[in-house]
């Protein structure tokens, strides 16, 4: 299976799914801990995080899924929300949380 | 290492910008960028647009880690009140 497959199903698979690097016990990025942190604000604490650092082939092949250049990168129920600028102002907004509502359970 | 000044060129190059700011020590930069181009596009869209004009430093690693907030005129009218 290739990268885009992988992919997908990890991003259809599961409700909430963060890329990021590091994992949300020990990011190792600033924007990785920022995103698990929005996530957590947002009472998500149960989510898919898929480590880009320990996979390169993911890595590249999320950019591209997305055509977005940077990581993390969120998705929820299968669709591309954003990275941690737009996590952050969807969460000012309280767009976050409303959109997460009832999905993390599910 | 890049400076603010530097990635400033990269994205006005780039996309037509009516106001462009952008703060950084050279690892970390913070950028307002305020473009007619972003009326009418999600903020998913409007970091694309962005993101079209450094995505090769993006790529190389010369720039790591830029975060952005995007504005059309109107907008960054209101906003700054």
């Amino acid at each position: 299976m290739d990268a885009q497959q992988v992919i997908k199903e990890q991003v259809t698979g599961n409700p909430v799914v963060l890329y990021m690097k590091g994992t949300p016990q020990f990011p190792q990025c600033g924007f990785s801990a920022t995103a698990v942190q929005i996530l957590k604000a947002c009472g998500v604490n149960q989510f898919y995080s898929v480590n880009v650092l320990e996979n390169p082939e993911i890595r590249q092949g999320i950019k591209d899924y997305a055509n977005w250049p940077t990581i993390p990168q969120l998705y929820i129920k299968g669709e591309f929300v954003g990275g941690c600028d737009i996590m952050r102002e969807m969460f000012q907004a309280g767009e976050l949380q409303q959109m997460l509502e009832g999905v993390a359970q599910a | 290492m890049v400076r603010p000044e530097d990635i400033q060129t990269y994205i006005q190059e780039g996309l037509p910008c009516d106001h462009i700011r952008i703060d950084g020590d050279g690892h970390h930069f913070e950028a307002v960028i305020v473009s007619a181009e972003f009326a009418g596009k999600s903020r998913v869209q409007r970091q694309q647009r962005v993101y079209q004009t450094i995505k090769d430093r993006l790529d190389s690693g010369e720039i790591h880690a830029l975060s952005f907030k995007t504005f059309t005129p109107e907008e960054w009218e209101a906003q700054r009140g």
